[in-house]
């Protein structure tokens, strides 16, 4: 009986593994009052991936490498202060759960600006971005196989601009 | 009255026929009432609800039928906010802007700092020159 409860209670704690990701905190805060939440889906990033041009817009920055490497995004951004520290601290805990390394902090005006990535030297698995002001909490989380060199080169370039 | 010492200098064959000199008598139905009193345990026992042996592995086999179900099965995800491809494009292009412009706001502190680290440094220049 007591190898069951413990059984059980390992199978619990896998749940909750799940239930911490990019995905599980859109689904809980999308539909939420004062937030406006996007999902660009694998499907739709392939579908992108078919378009012939996709240097569309700016000359200097090309999106098509890390674009086509993309496989979801996640945006959340809420204005509801009833959620917004909700939101902040699940996303902290999927942060940390998910063995996501700082990439960047900044904080000007009130503002904190977190970036984090997860994977290796070569390759970034996963991107979060996590602004919070007062009244104001975004959420952004990209998922993939996006080479970091492009990535960092694209998002200094468009910083720069 | 023997004594202890006594006692203990008897052989055994000699404490053998002792005991069995001063045997005590065995109470008429002894024998009936000690089988009626084992039969009515082994009832006993057969009543009491033993729990089954499948149960544990019945349970085990759930538990890991939930979690198969829970890696296997597809997980239902949220709907697309974009039905058309470009306008999908058009929002994680939008997306990489409000990333870098907060990127630029970490950066411009960044220069700040660089400059204002740099002063002592080119006063320390001009004073010099």
């Amino acid at each position: 009986m007591k190898r069951i409860v413990i059984l059980f209670a390992a199978l619990l704690l896998t749940c909750s593994a799940f239930a911490q990701n990019g995905k599980s905190i859109y689904q809980k805060y999308s539909d939420a009052e004062n937030v406006s939440a996007v999902y660009v889906s694998p499907a739709m990033f392939r579908m992108i991936g078919r378009i012939p041009d996709l240097e569309v817009g700016d000359d200097n920055v090309n999106l098509s490498p890390v674009i086509r490497a993309l496989t979801g995004l996640y945006i959340l951004n809420s204005e509801n202060p009833a959620i917004n520290d909700n939101l902040r601290a699940d996303a902290e805990r999927f942060i940390k759960s998910g063995k996501y390394e700082l990439l960047m902090e900044a904080k000007d005006s009130g503002e904190t600006v977190r970036m984090y990535t997860v994977g290796n030297d070569r390759l970034i698995e996963g991107f979060v971005m996590l602004a919070a002001e007062p009244g104001e909490v975004t959420f952004i989380c990209l998922d993939g196989q996006m080479p970091r060199k492009e990535f960092e080169e694209l998002l200094a370039r468009k910083a720069a601009d | 009255m023997k004594t202890l010492e006594e006692i203990e200098n008897l052989s055994l064959e000699e404490l053998e026929q002792k005991a069995a000199e001063n045997a005590a008598p065995v109470p008429d139905g002894l024998e009936r009432r000690l089988r009626q009193a084992l039969a009515a345990r082994e009832l006993a026992e057969a009543a009491k609800p033993h729990p089954a042996r499948w149960i544990p592995y019945a349970s085990l086999a759930a538990v890991a039928a939930a979690a198969a179900a829970l890696v296997m099965l597809p997980q239902r995800g949220p709907k697309d906010t974009f039905d058309d491809p470009l306008l999908a494009y058009a929002e994680v292009e939008k997306a990489f802007q409000t990333i870098s412009d907060k990127m630029a706001v970490g950066m411009d502190i960044v220069r700040d700092a660089e400059e204002t680290a740099g002063m002592p440094y080119n006063t320390f220049n001009k004073i010099q020159k």
